[in-house]
């Protein structure tokens, strides 16, 4: 089995484990700190495809340049900035989002994200699988860099 | 008795001010902190090569490589808040370096089309319209729901005119005009420089939004 397939593999597993509307996974450009968004399951559209967010800058690259991780709950309401800092929130008409760094040689890299198109958060079980689904594309991710 | 300034000179006035402050600080970023940067690190880098310790060389590194991300992150700031294009290039070559931008940070395509041969502006006039089309464009980001939109530009003798039409959601005219503030923003931004602005959306069917600037 491939790498591309296996994280694709891992996505739609997440989305099912925890009945969640979107997985994301981001990624920090090989070369510059640009972050683009490269495997998705769940989602409406292929936007996605298309978004790249600078270092810092969405929730992808908050997450990188703080390597912890972020909740966002009934988007845009209470949220840090504008709403279209959030291009990954709108583009899937998310209302809830929880997303996880994953490191790569010890650095934030890569993102793993899970949201709801309903303000409905996951539980803290639910986040325990997130965290471990993104401790296991630690190991995959390695071919991408 | 002295003449007192009506709402329209006064609305006009604070747009100007805030358009001029914009600048002063976009140019400020660019040409003062971004070039202070700059020299930290090439100085830096200078470091860098005469440190001998492999742990200290790491650490300047480090520390170079951050002070790069932040350069960039300021001259980036700098664009987004007073593309420098508007002014050297005129609106048509600002717009479609927006829409790449646009594109690559919403996923949304937008189609140029242009006709006619582009008409140089006053300065006031295209940020107005640059400022109108951004706001049109981030509508579409945050309610239209689509993943292309359309922009034509027609260039006439005596007019220009803009059409931003999306095949989206579309909306509640009225409840939308009581809800947002946008709208009323672009339509009086348009106004303060002679120009005219107008919108037709159907829920389902999506929102058009025209610009129209006679050439007095």
């Amino acid at each position: 089995m491939n790498q591309s397939f296996e994280i694709a593999h891992m996505c739609e597993s997440i989305l099912s484990k925890i009945a969640t509307d979107f997985v994301g996974l981001a990624l920090q450009n090989r070369e510059g700190p640009d972050v683009r968004w490269h495997y998705a399951a769940g989602n409406s559209n292929d936007k996605y495809k298309k978004i790249t967010v600078r270092y810092g800058k969405g929730i992808a690259g908050k997450v990188i340049s703080t390597g912890s991780p972020i909740t966002v709950n009934n988007f845009p309401d209470n949220i840090y900035g504008k709403a279209l800092e959030y291009p990954i929130m709108l583009a899937e008409k998310l209302l809830y989002a929880y997303a996880v760094p994953i490191f790569y040689k010890g650095a934030p890299k890569g993102v793993l994200l899970v949201g709801r198109r309903t303000n409905k958060p996951i539980n803290e079980g639910e986040q325990n699988i997130v965290r471990q689904a993104a401790l296991s594309l630690e190991g995959m991710i390695s071919g991408l860099f | 008795m002295e003449r007192q300034p009506d709402k329209n000179e006064i609305s006009s006035y604070i747009i100007q001010s805030q358009e001029e402050e914009i600048k002063r600080i976009a140019l400020e970023l660019h040409e003062g902190v971004g070039q202070t940067l700059y020299s930290l690190y090439t100085g830096m880098q200078f470091i860098g090569n005469a440190v001998e310790q492999d742990e200290m060389k790491g650490y300047v590194s480090d520390m170079a490589e951050l002070l790069e991300k932040t350069i960039q992150e300021i001259r980036l700031l700098a664009v987004e808040l007073h593309p420098p294009t508007l002014t050297t290039l005129g609106l048509l070559p600002a717009m479609k370096s927006y829409l790449k931008l646009y594109t690559s940070t919403y996923g949304i395509e937008v189609e140029l089309e242009t006709s006619g041969k582009e008409v140089p502006l006053e300065e006031r006039q295209r940020i107005t319209l640059f400022r109108v089309c951004q706001e049109a464009l981030a509508n579409i980001a945050r309610y239209a729901d689509t993943v292309k939109a359309e922009m034509t530009f027609t260039w006439q003798f005596d007019h220009l005119s803009i059409i931003i039409k999306d095949k989206g959601r579309g909306f509640d005219k009225d409840k939308g005009w009581h809800q947002s503030t946008g709208l009323a923003a672009m339509r009086e931004r348009m106004h303060l420089i002679g120009g005219e602005w107008h919108l037709s959306t159907k829920i389902g069917e999506g929102t058009v939004v025209e610009l129209y600037l006679p050439f007095i």
